[in-house]
């Protein structure tokens, strides 16, 4: 196990270098933004080797941080450039304008469904992302992010039930699963909306 | 306790499960000084910079809105809970968390100054914080690998656990990333930002992360 281990060390170690020596010798602001999301993804991996639970939940939080850095550099290399929103009023292709994204999103909202919990949230939150961009929207933002703030606190009030009444497990596993699934595809769908004209 | 915590001993350990905090009177000294000034940013009144006209008496005062400053505000106070935690936490993965929100906190600052030196000043400086944390989440987990716990009280405690030298050097490595007090040269032009009380939040705090990553180095 340990000579696995060094293997994958070794290999993130060179992953690491290459990023790095990609890093040192690009000189555009926006390359070197990307290439610092492949630097990411060896600190992952380094998490990742442990192989164990810990890793698992070491991770999430890693992922989360790295995400946080990347859009808030993100938002200053636009107001850096001084690059103006854009408006994108829907995509211009001629399947996307037919019924296809209706009934690809209806299906990933079901798939996504039946999973439930955090990866159900991404899934369906993919096709609301996906119906969002592909037509144009009106929404009430406001009853969105309350929709969002309810389910995240259900969520945290099941890990409460978790750690003080743990008799009532089941309860508290619905409760968690349906939280964490409205919480992650309304602020999916958030992130389709802010795509569009640029008023949220 | 087998060894000597060159801290002092704990008053006190608070544990949720295998993760802790604990305050001993190294950590609670620097607790109540990042404490202090997230209160001073509260409360504190933003000062208004003005700039002397080269060769004559004439000077001008720069404006700053009002949302801009809100904006720091909150970001500096977040910087101060974020050191806040850094502090007092005895859980190594929490820590590298908390110096890495440092460092986001000391790019949000100044991100909202319309001044393209600043804000090209912040850009760099944040690529280098995103990129520190390569080693300071890699030395988190090469530390969890090796002795098997990321508790410091665990690692002071038993005198079995020993960390290998080359992964507290990239511990230090991705904390002096993320803003160490002597190796901010990226960050002085950031203090060309206006608005006095928040843009010293990210002094202190890089202070404050310096201070602390020597107790923890020594200790684990």
């Amino acid at each position: 196990m340990w000579q696995e281990y060094s293997i994958g060390l070794l290999l993130v170690f060179i992953a690491g270098v290459i990023a790095f020596f990609a890093l040192v010798v690009e000189k555009d602001d926006l390359h070197r933004l990307l290439l610092l999301d492949l630097v990411e993804v060896p600190s992952l991996g380094i998490i990742a080797l442990l192989g164990t639970d810990l890793a698992e939940a070491l991770i999430l939080p890693g992922l989360v941080v790295g995400i946080a850095e990347l859009l808030a550099l993100s938002q200053i290399y636009v107001t850096k450039e001084g690059l103006k929103e854009r408006k994108v009023q829907g995509l211009n292709i001629e399947v996307i304008q037919a019924d296809a994204p209706l009934i690809i999103s209806v299906l990933l909202i079901c798939y996504g469904v039946i999973l439930s919990g955090f990866t159900g949230g991404g899934v369906a939150g993919l096709g609301v992302v996906f119906y969002f961009m592909a037509r144009g929207h009106r929404e009430h933002f406001e009853l969105l992010e309350m929709a969002s703030g309810i389910s995240w606190a259900i969520w945290i009030f099941a890990f409460f039930v978790f750690m003080f009444i743990p008799e009532y497990w089941l309860l508290a596993l619905f409760m968690a699963a349906i939280g964490i699934l409205l919480k992650v595809i309304v602020k999916m769908s958030l992130v389709g909306t802010m795509w569009g004209d640029g008023n949220g | 306790m087998g060894m000597v915590n060159p801290g002092g001993t704990p008053y006190f350990i608070l544990e949720f499960g295998d993760e802790l905090v604990y305050f001993s009177p190294y950590t609670v000294s620097l607790f109540i000084l990042a404490l202090v000034f997230t209160i001073f940013a509260v409360i504190a009144r933003p000062e208004r910079q003005v700039d002397i006209v080269f060769g004559g008496d004439a000077f001008y005062a720069k404006e700053t809105s009002l949302a801009e400053l809100k904006f720091r505000r909150f970001m500096a106070i977040a910087c101060g809970f974020a050191s806040m935690g850094a502090m007092v936490t005895g859980d190594l993965f929490n820590f590298t968390l908390f110096i890495s929100l440092v460092g986001i906190c000391n790019v949000g600052i100044v991100a909202a100054v319309k001044n393209r030196h600043v804000q090209n000043a912040a850009y760099q400086y944040g690529i280098v914080a995103l990129s520190a944390t390569v080693p300071l989440f890699g030395a988190a987990a090469l530390i969890a690998a090796t002795t098997g716990t990321l508790s410091m009280v665990e690692l002071w405690s038993n005198a079995a656990l020993a960390v290998p030298l080359v992964v507290k050097a990239l511990l230090v490595l991705g904390v002096m990333g993320e803003g160490m007090a002597p190796f901010y040269a990226a960050k002085a032009e950031m203090f060309r930002a206006p608005g006095a009380p928040y843009v010293i939040m990210c002094s202190l705090s890089s202070l404050l992360i310096f201070l602390r990553v020597i107790e923890v180095v020594l200790v684990i």
